[in-house]
């Protein structure tokens, strides 16, 4: 094994052969036979990705995005709806005003000249 | 600075032209990979099978390095193939199939010991440090083999899973980067500090010899 070497980026094969041996489970061909059938009998239990999951999984993301979409707008029509309410007009603005009702000052006037005359 | 050419792996390869014949077949062994996976998304679990057949090695040996114990290392690397399965769809197809199930594979096994941890709330599995018997083998390759599983399982998680995917796995700084998370330059400290307390038990262990 070669002195370590603070930038060594090549790998130590026979520290690597050292570690392979000490971690590797021991049971050879038979043991990683008996590995793949364990995941393979699990792996019949896993559905297949068909095309029905895709569009499964495709529809479950757009009703989630619906949702959002919806919850969003009701937040903002609310928002928009609860206006606060106007302030109530002074003295000054209801003078300045123009009448709501035109014929009424029309009205006023005359009694007023027909009072002068 | 980059990493040299390295052995082909299954699954990735650097390209730079011209391709040398191991390069060459490095490159027909990601196309048929890419293909394997195409396969194993539409459903044909033999597909499945070839890929779970080329990874099961360096699953369980990423998923030992953090969990110790060769059933739960086993239970953790099986669980992580299941899920890359159910994740297939979002693989992305241009990049190596590789990094993309080690992650996956390392995720799987730090979430089994962190679970394992706060249920039982124990040191490293006494198995990772004693491991099995080994007929087979020389009692000099099972002293070495003992005392090493000792050094890693003192490392930190990612120090262990660090050193493991590129002294023993081959893969290169910007793909343990990918799969662990971290960035370039940790994955490099990671394995000098990695290798740097490795080596000094080794000796020691050579000279006890």
């Amino acid at each position: 094994m070669k002195d370590p070497m603070p930038f060594d980026h090549r790998p130590d094969p026979a520290l690597g052969d050292a570690i392979r041996w000490a971690l590797d489970p021991g049971d050879g061909a038979e043991g990683t036979a008996a590995f793949v059938t364990r995941v393979l009998a699990r792996a019949a239990d896993v559905p297949a990705l068909s095309w029905d999951l895709v569009l499964a999984r495709w529809a479950r993301g757009g009703v989630a995005a619906a949702i959002l979409v919806a919850v969003a707008a009701g937040y903002l029509v609310g928002r928009a709806g609860a206006v606060a309410p106007a302030p109530r007009p002074t003295m000054t603005d209801v003078l300045l005003a123009p009448p709501a009702h035109p014929r009424e000052v029309e009205i006023v006037l005359a009694s007023v000249i027909d009072n002068q005359q | 600075m980059a990493d040299p050419p390295r052995p082909p792996r299954p699954g990735h390869s650097p390209l730079p032209l011209p391709l040398q014949p191991a390069q060459q077949a490095a490159r027909i062994a990601e196309q048929d990979e890419a293909d394997l996976v195409t396969r194993a998304a539409a459903g044909d679990r033999e597909a499945f099978g070839t890929l779970v057949e080329r990874y099961a090695g360096v699953a369980r040996r990423v998923a030992r390095a953090v969990l110790g114990n060769p059933e739960d290392a086993d239970d953790a690397a099986q669980d992580a193939m299941l899920s890359a399965l159910v994740k297939l769809d979002q693989y992305d197809r241009r990049r190596p199939f590789g990094p993309w199930l080690l992650r996956i594979v390392a995720n799987a096994a730090t979430d089994r010991r962190r679970r394992r941890t706060v249920r039982r709330a124990e040191p490293l599995d006494p198995g990772f440090v004693a491991g099995g018997p080994r007929p087979d083998t020389t009692a000099e390759r099972r002293a070495l083999a003992e005392r090493l599983r000792e050094a890693l399982a003192e490392l930190p998680e990612r120090r262990r899973m660090a050193v493991v995917l590129f002294d023993v796995e081959g893969y290169s700084h910007g793909e343990i980067a990918e799969i662990l998370g971290i960035p370039e330059g940790t994955v490099r400290s990671e394995v000098f500090h990695a290798r740097r307390r490795l080596r000094a038990l080794l000796v020691d262990w050579k000279e006890d010899e």
